[in-house]
């Protein structure tokens, strides 16, 4: 026989948790932010801006844009119909997807407010989320500064929005937080923001940025293109100089215990094997101790259909002597 | 393709076309029940029982050799099967199809009968029957196999096929009946289409490649 058929605890299902940087190249770092003047002055550029990692405008890193619960921050759709614009409709979207309810507000660390930025990562940067912990961003404006992270590390019972986990963002470096204020929060306005690891996204409170590094949104519905409020972020980050976080995956493996015993695969249909056309073995020596060399794993169904295989990073030699126990992964 | 670091055991495993396939149907025929192993690659004759150090040097030549990564290519791997027989074996299993390679006319018909030589004492046709793999179904009107009816051969041999695409096809039987196709579009401006055939006994592990050519008839 050349088929052995599995038993049940040959089988056991694991998942494993994955890690990279986020960015292209799986670079933890990125340090270099380019927009595209196409892209920031189409239309849809009045929504959000696109940041690239070069001037080459290849990889899409993140998008930036500005949300206002009245609209403000960007000019209406139509003059006679106030408060409907690009940033009512921003609000709108990030409310929905991360509050679910019209009603809800963002609140951060017990302050709420109008208005926010939000930084998404584009999809093809990240695996399956983002790795809490892992974020350092720096906003800079003019003379001041701030590292923004996340309080992943730091919380005991983990909250949960429509869009899944949430975590604050505090002041600090890589999920360490800078306690100059309670928590990391800023000095009255709350936490910097959230953290939303499952859709990899950070939505900035702009009135926390604002009482610490003055960084501010125009808030009028006659703003001029100079004003842009997503070129009021990008230029803080771009200042900063670095933005740093990993991606996090979790990949299901099957792992398949292959087990030949002492007196099982001992004999090859290998053409080298057989001397002749008439099937004798090779060797007189192998008839009674053959020596065989295990280089393939083969995994079958019922119907002997090869359905995946395995090779062995070198041969392992069987014999009558010797049984052999190989481990197989398979990922999903 | 690339050799495998051979300083460390590693054995991920890739699915095979045929695997990818069968998990893109979803209807439950992915489903991993047994095992085989296979000594692809290794030459016997590197082995040397006459190694002038001993017997611990016989092997030397194979047993630390650099392996090729796997083939996702179901005909092309797994090809020589490691089995278990009676300890005192002295010749293999062997296959006998009657032929060495195979040239059909277009929509020709032709069964083939294998028989195990050397196995359990004599020649035979095995008792599980045989498997029998085409490399490309789209040369085959009628590829089926017959003679067995367990419930998992029944299931095979009346497989749906993915049908103009180029994908292998296995059947199992004691007898293998083919017909050619008879599309003449499959041909282009060529005269001939090649396949090839490999039967592997199912008790035995012994196995044949058989090259195809199917003719153009007009």
């Amino acid at each position: 026989m050349s088929f052995k058929a599995f038993e049940t605890d040959d089988f056991v299902v694991s998942a494993d948790s994955v890690t990279a940087g986020l960015w292209t190249g799986n670079q933890p770092i990125l340090t270099t932010f380019i927009t595209s003047s196409t892209q920031v002055a189409s239309s849809n550029g009045n929504y959000y801006y696109n940041v690239y990692n070069s001037s080459s405008l290849t990889d899409i890193q993140f998008a930036i844009t500005y949300g206002n619960i009245n609209g403000s921050g960007s000019q209406n759709y139509d003059d006679a119909v106030n408060g409907k614009s690009p940033s009512s409709t921003i609000w709108g979207q990030y409310r929905t997807l991360v509050l679910g309810d019209e009603n809800s507000n963002f609140s951060f660390g017990g302050t709420t407010g109008s208005d926010i930025w939000a930084i998404s990562i584009d999809r093809n940067r990240y695996k399956e989320s983002l790795l809490p912990g892992s974020t350092t961003l720096v906003l800079e404006n003019g003379a001041n500064y701030l590292y923004l992270t996340d309080n992943s590390l730091a919380v005991t019972t983990v909250e949960f929005t429509d869009a899944g986990r949430v975590f604050q963002l505090v002041s600090g470096s890589a999920g360490v937080i800078d306690t100059t204020n309670a928590n990391g929060y800023s000095a009255t306005k709350g936490s910097y923001g959230w953290f939303l690891p499952d859709i990899s996204t950070y939505i900035l409170n702009p009135q926390a940025l604002n009482e610490t590094i003055s960084l501010n949104p125009a808030r009028n519905s006659a703003i001029s293109n100079t004003d842009d409020n997503n070129a009021t972020l990008y230029d803080a980050i771009v200042d900063g100089g670095s933005f740093t976080a990993n991606s996090q995956e979790t990949i299901t493996s099957d792992f398949i215990f292959v087990r030949p015993r002492s007196s099982e695969f001992n004999y090859s249909e290998n053409p080298s094997f057989i001397s002749g056309s008439t099937g004798e073995v090779i060797y007189s020596d192998f008839i009674n101790n053959p020596q065989v060399y295990i280089t393939t794993v083969g995994l079958y169904n019922d119907n002997s259909e090869l359905l995946a295989v395995a090779k062995l990073s070198k041969p392992l030699l069987k014999d009558f002597t010797k049984e052999a126990l190989v481990r197989v992964k398979l990922d999903f | 393709m690339g050799y495998l670091n051979n300083s460390v055991v590693t054995v991920d495993a890739i699915l095979t076309t045929r695997g990818r396939q069968l998990l893109a149907q979803n209807d439950g025929s992915f489903r991993i029940t047994q095992f085989a192993l296979a000594d692809d690659e290794i030459d016997y004759t590197l082995y040397n029982p006459t190694h002038p150090s001993g017997s611990a040097y016989y092997g030397q030549a194979l047993q630390n050799m650099p392996l090729l990564e796997a083939f996702p290519d179901e005909t092309q791997i797994m090809k020589y099967k490691l089995t278990t027989l009676p300890r005192g074996t002295a010749k293999m299993p062997i296959l006998d199809v009657g032929y060495t390679n195979i040239v059909i006319k277009q929509g020709a018909s032709l069964a083939i009968t294998p028989q195990t030589l050397n196995y359990l004492g004599g020649n035979q046709s095995e008792t599980s029957g045989y498997t029998a793999t085409i490399s490309d179904i789209r040369t085959m009107s009628t590829f089926e196999g017959v003679g067995i009816n367990t419930a998992d051969a029944t299931a095979l041999n009346s497989a749906t096929t993915t049908l103009g695409t180029n994908v292998s096809a296995t059947v199992v039987g004691t007898t293998i009946n083919l017909r050619a196709t008879t599309v003449n579009t499959l041909f282009g401006s060529n005269t001939s289409l090649n396949a090839t055939l490999v039967i592997t006994g199912r008790d035995s592990g012994a196995r044949i490649q058989v090259p195809i050519t199917v003719t153009k008839v007009s």
